[in-house]
């Protein structure tokens, strides 16, 4: 990370609300904040790790970048361009730029297209190329993920849970994105095959110079691609962190139970780590507790925690946290976060 | 497919040839009698005749047998000697109704088309009404739109064909002598005025049926829509950047199609079976009405014949559904 | 209310039909004429249906030699006048009656008449295979001959006093030889052409036969009237209900006449008032009745015994109950509940014709529940503790059987609390109409077997001869395991008095003296209290305000006169 990197995507003040209707006239008597005032950087060329439990927000938060939902209020400026507030026909003409891989293979291929119908809609919605560039185009493409050119005519349900993987990703490569995000991309697929597709993204990455949002609960596949990391709790981020740093020295309380519970390979180091056992349930989204969103649960809960929201700042360089364990340290840190986020922004 | 498609006929045969012998056996053994339809005046012993006369003297599967062959031969080659003026009818004695004493098969071939008509329109209307409203509906689900829309097709599916033919006759026929409230089965289409008085005579009982069947219709659409719309493919075409008219119209629509369809197919024996009562309402002599009047009068070989064709109806539309449904969903293979 | 109903009828005839206005019309210059029959017409063939809707579509094509005109006269149809014994017609010895053709009569098809299709029709309808709904018409005829071309003798195997049942009336028609010879006996159905188009005599001609949907006719070019038929077209339609008819004829004047119109009191009377129509009503024999059974119809009886004269009813074989069950009855008030103008209430077995009623039995038409409990008492019936009457240990319990009808079961339930009054208890039944009527030995349910005490419908008699329909509850004639349960003596009645009365009836030729029998048997039988008479039922059919000539016939097909229809002009 010496060379200087220029920031694809900034993210201020995200926030997505659902609101929830209840009673006979069907009236707004709530909200789920799903992701609620997440803010961050993407540099060019690097993967950025989401990582939570289910239910926290970051499948959300993913889709709210890429502007998939209208978001409540917040900006997200990809390559520049201010997307968060477009309208959605405007940003339609943006959406080969910035492309998501979705988790679920099966349920986000239209049963109903073929291979050459899947991966060259894009290309019949935003270019003028003749059929036998966009065939080209289709089959370099499956080249690229590794399909057989002789699937092109096949039907999604014909193909394995990998491959089928491997045509949303050539899905998305179609039009040459620059941003893809990668919603839990290996979670519906055998454990032998996700370390393929893990692979052939970084793989791509490489060759093709691609920005990743990798959106994960696979805390060591996350370890294996990610050059920095997010942790999600109920709709915000509680720290964000280099990935070693990250892994090295967890400073949130929730980061460093998640951590814990990540089986080791080396059956040596197991007793060396103490399983930190998180108690109850995280809390409704609908109604998070006051203060700290962990505070019921935290092992090292404060009563300021039950006060205040801990704001999420910067301790060292480029390691974020949300936590009042730190407020101390963080006085001293506290000019440190008057840049934006990592020293090495030019 | 089309090893599927002939096995499933083939096991169709003996469907049918058992529906035949249940349709034929229980007919038989019902209470009712062909002549206690006759007026009192008639004696006894002439009764006896008549009965003799409508061969009710033979043994019952000396009768399945007799009915059996004309139905499945005699009959549809006459009817098809009819229709091409080939000379393929056989000679032998053909399935006579009770009521008439003519064949059956030639009252059929009269009922058909008005049956095709009125309820085969009130379908297709329904079918054309229902898919937008379902579309709408789904896709601006609670709103104004998707309300009214339901409460709508809860009204017209709840209340029964016969109540808003009576209040369709009452408002269009009697009070503002709009429509005729009889349909008038001799008439031909001959011009632009003949054509407008076949628009007219026809409007109403299509209108009823149609407002059924669209109610029903438009609930399975709309069903079939909200379950496509939250797929993860329909955010993967909008990640695509397509269209929100191809989004829905394309992807969304086509996958919502597939059980629709097969739904539509499956109700179009329906369309001969379920109207009997809004044909007698507006006296549209169609299949329905031969059905129901033939059963009042205990006319077994009319019963039975219309029975066992809607027999096969059921069984070869359903085949038809599936058939359809294995097209339509590339994920269906049958082998 | 009901008599004003009754004179509508003759009396618009009469008014509508002036001599002067009948020269200017001819043949075909009224146009076209819309009939509705809610029940559809199977056939064009009589001979085949048995149903009055056909007789009476057929009726317009085929004609009798001599029909009954709407006050039950005979009139001559085909032949210039009715043989009688006066003019020789009929033989001295009651056994032959001689018709005489009129001169010049032509077939549809512009070949003349003869007698030979006379004795045709008769043949066509008498062979053994053919299923003949009228065969009881040609009962008791050992031969017809054509003696000329014109002339047909009808000789009878035994003296016949009544010999005006073959060839009278609308059904026993004649039809033409050449387009039926051969058609006869089993092969009777397979002439479907000739059945739904048969070459007539009547006013018009079928140009379109579709069964149980529609018939169009055109006028009768060969018909023997030249200024008739007025009407050049009519279109016979069928289906739908009576609901939908009536309204066609009250609400939108879509039809110009609508037949059976067996709707409720209200519902006819809120039509009315559309003003586009008026209701025609005509009585005639047709009797809405209770049959009380005089033989124990108890399940515990063996078969074959179970609904016979070996065993007479354990109840209802004493006079005083079947008295007492009468005068409980309020006759007045289930005729309005259940017929209204289209009803009468009646105490008499023969309603009609008129000369045929008999004035001796009005006592039955006040509701009489003290005298009905009076009877009981006598009877030995006591009052239980819940009301219901007991002797000998039996509870005075009768089952009520019917045909499901909604005001059959209006009256089965009023009936109930009328009984129940006099301390009867009730169970009521009521069974599809279809197997009610039915013959079917094996079925238990049919009005013939009648395993129950009290039944409820409506018969008739066709003509307006009552002696057969007299005939029929004679000693013998009751459905029983030796005649397959067929007969009509449907009560079990047997009364050796009756029987001689009748015979002495049947052999009777005298008019007056008939009349006085029939009377003198209907008395016999109704104060017998065999069978409680309810409501004489008229016939009720709708025409627009705007067709005259109608005159409404209910001895004879409704459309006995459609040759002298006409539009009424604006």
């Amino acid at each position: 990370m010496t060379k200087p990197r220029r920031k694809l995507v900034e993210v201020r003040n995200l926030k997505m609300y659902f609101p929830i209707h209840a009673g006979v006239l069907r009236r707004h008597v709530g909200d789920v904040k799903a992701v609620d005032d997440v803010s961050f950087d993407i540099f060019e060329g690097e993967t950025l790790g989401i990582v939570g439990e289910s239910g926290c927000g970051k499948s959300t938060c993913g889709r709210a970048v890429l502007r998939l939902y209208d978001i409540t209020d917040g900006s997200i400026k990809i390559d520049g361009v201010e997307i968060g507030s477009k309208s959605q026909s405007a940003l339609r003409k943006l959406r080969p730029t910035m492309q998501m891989v979705f988790q679920d293979p099966q349920a986000s291929l239209n049963p109903r297209m073929t291979v050459a119908g899947i991966i060259g809609e894009p290309m019949d919605e935003h270019t003028d190329w003749s059929k036998a560039r966009k065939l080209e185009r289709i089959y370099e493409l499956m080249d690229a993920v590794g399909l057989n050119r002789n699937f092109v005519n096949r039907y999604p349900h014909s193909f394995s849970g990998g491959q089928r993987q491997r045509i949303g990703i050539a899905r998305a490569l179609a039009l040459n994105p620059k941003f893809i995000i990668c919603d839990e991309p290996i979670a519906a697929l055998d454990v032998s095959i996700q370390a393929q597709v893990v692979n052939l993204l970084e793989e791509l990455q490489d060759r093709l110079g691609l920005t990743y949002m990798f959106i994960s609960h696979d805390l060591s596949m996350v370890r294996h691609i990610a050059d920095r990391v997010a942790v999600m709790y109920l709709g915000k981020f509680i720290e964000l962190a280099p990935r070693d740093a990250l892994y090295a020295e967890p400073l949130h309380p929730y980061t460093q139970a998640l951590l814990s519970a990540v089986p080791d390979p080396d059956p040596a180091s197991e007793e060396r780590v103490e399983r930190i056992i998180l108690k109850g349930d995280v809390p409704s989204p609908a109604n998070p507790p006051q203060g700290c969103n962990f505070c019921n649960r935290c092992p090292k809960v404060m009563d300021i925690c039950r006060e205040i929201d801990p704001e999420f700042r910067e301790l060292e360089s480029g390691h974020f946290v949300a936590c009042h364990l730190y407020n101390d340290a963080g006085q001293t840190g506290a000019s440190r976060h008057e840049h934006t986020q990592q020293g090495e922004d030019a | 497919m089309l090893s599927y498609t002939l096995r499933r006929l083939a096991f169709a045969v003996p469907t049918v040839l058992i529906i035949s012998l249940i349709v034929f056996l229980m007919l038989d053994m019902a209470p009712g009698d062909p002549t206690g339809s006759l007026p009192l005046t008639i004696p006894l012993e002439v009764r006896e005749q008549i009965r003799q006369s409508l061969g009710l003297g033979e043994p019952v599967f000396v009768r399945y047998f007799k009915w059996l062959q004309m139905t499945v031969i005699t009959e549809p080659l006459h009817i098809l000697a009819g229709l091409t003026g080939w000379d393929i009818a056989p000679g032998g004695p053909r399935i006579l109704s009770w009521q008439t004493r003519s064949p059956v098969g030639d009252i059929l071939v009269q009922r058909v088309p008005q049956t095709l008509w009125v309820v085969g329109l009130g379908y297709l209307f329904g079918i054309l009404i229902a898919l937008p409203i379902g579309v709408i509906s789904a896709y601006r689900q609670y709103s104004w739109f998707d309300q009214v829309g339901t409460f709508v097709s809860m009204v017209g599916f709840s209340v029964p064909t016969f109540f808003t033919g009576i209040v369709f006759i009452l408002l269009f026929s009697v009070t503002l002598g709009w429509f005729p409230s009889m349909y008038d089965t001799t008439h031909v289409v001959r011009d632009w005025n003949s054509f407008l008085f076949q628009a007219k005579q026809i409007a109403m009982p299509v209108a009823v049926l149609a407002l059924y069947n669209a109610s029903q219709i438009s609930r399975f659409m709309r069903a079939s829509m909200l379950d496509n719309l939250n797929q993860d493919y329909v955010r993967t075409a909008r990640s695509k950047g397509m269209g929100e008219q191809t989004v829905v119209l394309v992807h969304v629509l086509r996958n919502s199609m597939i059980p629709v369809v097969t739904v539509i197919a499956i109700g179009i024996p329906t369309v001969f079976t379920g109207a009997i009562i809004t044909e007698q309402i507006f006296r549209v002599n169609g299949l329905g009405d031969a059905l129901i009047r033939a059963i009042y009068v205990s006319d077994w070989p009319m019963v039975q014949t219309i029975t066992f064709i809607f027999a096969i109806l059921i069984v070869l539309f359903n085949l038809i559904a599936d058939v359809l449904y294995g097209i339509l969903d590339p994920r269906i293979r049958y082998d | 209310m009901t008599t004003r109903t009754v004179l509508l009828g003759t009396a618009a005839a009469l008014v509508l039909a002036p001599a002067s206005a009948m020269a200017e019309r001819e043949r075909g210059s009224s146009g076209h004429l819309n009939i509705i029959y809610w029940q559809a017409v199977s056939t064009m063939n009589p001979y085949l249906s048995g149903g009055t809707k056909e007789m009476n579509a057929a009726s317009v094509v085929l004609e009798p030699l001599a029909r009954f005109d709407n006050l039950g006269e005979l009139t001559p149809w085909l032949v210039d006048e009715i043989p009688t014994l006066e003019n020789g017609g009929v033989a001295e010895d009651l056994k032959s009656i001689t018709w005489k053709l009129t001169e010049g009569l032509l077939w549809s098809d512009g070949t003349p008449v003869t007698s030979a299709d006379v004795v045709f029709s008769y043949e066509y309808c008498t062979h053994p295979e053919g299923g003949c709904s009228y065969r009881d018409r040609y009962a008791g005829i050992e031969q017809v001959e054509a003696v000329d071309d014109l002339t047909v003798t009808v000789h009878f195997e035994d003296v016949t006093p009544n010999p005006y049942l073959p060839f009278v009336g609308a059904g026993s028609v004649i039809i033409q030889r050449a387009q039926f010879q051969d058609c006869l006996g089993a092969r009777a159905p397979e002439c479907t052409d000739a059945n739904f188009a048969p070459i007539g005599t009547g006013p018009y001609v079928v140009s379109n036969f579709r069964p149980n949907d529609v018939i169009e006719f055109v006028a009768n070019e060969n018909y023997r009237v030249p200024t008739q038929p007025y009407f050049e077209t009519v279109t016979w339609a069928g289906g739908g209900d009576a609901m939908g008819a009536a309204r066609a004829v009250f609400q939108t004047g879509e039809m110009d006449y609508a037949w059976n119109l067996q709707l409720a009191p209200e519902v006819i009377e809120q039509m009315e008032a559309g003003g586009r129509g008026e209701l025609l009503v005509d009585f005639g024999p047709l009797m809405e009745r209770i049959e009380l059974n005089f033989t124990d119809p108890s399940p515990d009886l063996p078969d074959g015994e179970r609904g016979t004269r070996e065993h007479p009813h354990p109840i209802l074989s004493d006079i005083r109950v079947r008295e007492a069950l009468s005068r409980a009855i309020d006759r007045e008030l289930l005729t309005e509940i259940g017929f209204g103008p289209m009803g009468m209430a009646t105490c008499n077995f023969i309603v009609a014709p008129p000369a045929m009623a008999s004035p001796n039995n009005d006592n039955c038409l006040v509701q009489d529940i003290d005298r009905a409990n009076e009877l009981l008492d006598e009877a030995g019936w006591e009052r239980g503790a819940d009301g219901i009457r007991v002797k000998d240990g039996q509870r005075l319990e009768l089952l009520f059987q019917t045909s499901t009808n909604a005001v059959r079961q209006d009256f089965q339930a009023l009936i109930q609390a009328d009984w129940r009054e006099i301390g009867v208890d009730t169970r009521l039944r009521n069974i599809d109409a279809g197997v009610f009527f039915g013959s079917d030995p094996g079925s238990n349910d049919t009005y013939l077997k009648f395993f129950a005490d009290a039944q409820m419908y409506a018969s008739l008699f066709e003509g307006t001869d009552p002696t057969p329909h007299l005939e029929q509850r004679r000693c013998g004639r009751e459905p029983q395991p030796s005649t397959q349960w067929q007969g009509q003596n449907i009560n079990r009645y047997c009364n050796p008095e009756y029987d001689e009365l009748w015979a002495e009836l049947n052999r009777e030729a005298d008019p007056d003296r008939r009349q006085e029998l029939v009377i003198a048997l209907n008395d016999m039988f109704v104060q017998d209290y065999a069978h409680l008479p309810l409501v004489a039922r008229g016939r009720v059919s709708a025409a627009s305000t705007t067709v005259g000539g109608i005159v409404m016939n209910v001895w004879d097909s409704e459309h006995w006169n459609q040759a002298e229809w006409y539009r009424i002009e604006e």
